[in-house]
């Protein structure tokens, strides 16, 4: 029997979704935020760089891009079967978690190129 | 002829239940989160890019269309916060010999948790760049 890929995508949307609960309002408020608490977007540059080429920094700014892709991925991936769109399995698999795990994968190469 | 039964269900089916649109709503705030999150994803490409595209992501931050986002994915994140702390106790249900918890206060750890991470990290954001604190 093929195995499902269901605990796996599951794990991921679980997670992404606490991470989402905990973090999203108050990340989404901060960025709102952002440009206009920045005096000088230089200093700014330099220690948000600083931040993120540190192993913790770098581990949280991926945790926090993507989880929630793969939350959201999941979500549209069975909120499309609601909507009843339907398509071959392959297909729709690999557009919302291969998207998923692509993005996330450029997100990890622009982290460790900072 | 075998004539099996076959179940429809409307395509609107969700449309004229209100706890289905409850539901249908609570999934659709996965697509303002997603965009939210590709916002996040290009800030750092322009940060991997250098200072000057770094600079020019945070005024793009601040035009019509990016504002609107961003209000769009905060009602939608309060929305994913509130169903999905509400779930919490249904799907983590801690019932053993050896360790019982009420669902009622899981529900209250994951509501003070969500509630003082959020807060928090505002928090943290208004204390590290308040212009007057200057950092």
């Amino acid at each position: 029997m093929r195995r499902s890929h269901e605990p796996i995508s599951w794990s991921l949307f679980g997670a992404g979704g606490m991470l989402l609960a905990l973090i999203g309002p108050g990340l989404i408020v901060s960025t709102l935020l952002l440009p206009w608490l920045t005096q000088d977007p230089q200093a700014l540059y330099v220690s948000f760089s600083a931040g993120l080429r540190h192993p913790l920094g770098t581990c949280a700014a991926l945790a926090v891009v993507a989880l929630p892709l793969y939350h959201t991925a999941h979500r549209l991936y069975h909120g499309l079967h609601d909507l009843h769109i339907t398509g071959p399995g392959w297909l729709l698999g690999g557009v919302f978690y291969g998207g998923a795990t692509v993005l996330s994968a450029l997100c990890a190469f622009w982290l460790l190129a900072l | 002829m075998r004539k099996p039964w076959q179940p429809r269900q409307p395509r609107d089916w969700w449309l004229h239940n209100p706890a289905y649109r409850r539901y249908m709503l609570r999934e659709a705030t996965a697509l303002p989160l997603l965009l939210y999150t590709l916002l996040l994803l290009t800030g750092i490409y322009q940060l991997a890019r250098g200072p000057v595209a770094f600079g020019a992501w945070l005024a793009w931050l601040q035009t019509p269309a990016m504002l609107v986002l961003q209000g769009i994915a905060l009602a939608a994140a309060l929305l994913h916060a509130v169903t999905w702390v509400a779930l919490v106790p249904k799907i983590l249900v801690i019932d053993s010999d050896r360790l019982r918890i009420a669902p009622r206060h899981v529900l209250r750890a994951h509501q003070l948790a969500a509630l003082g991470c959020n807060l928090g990290l505002i928090g943290a954001t208004l204390w590290l760049l308040w212009p007057a604190g200057g950092h």
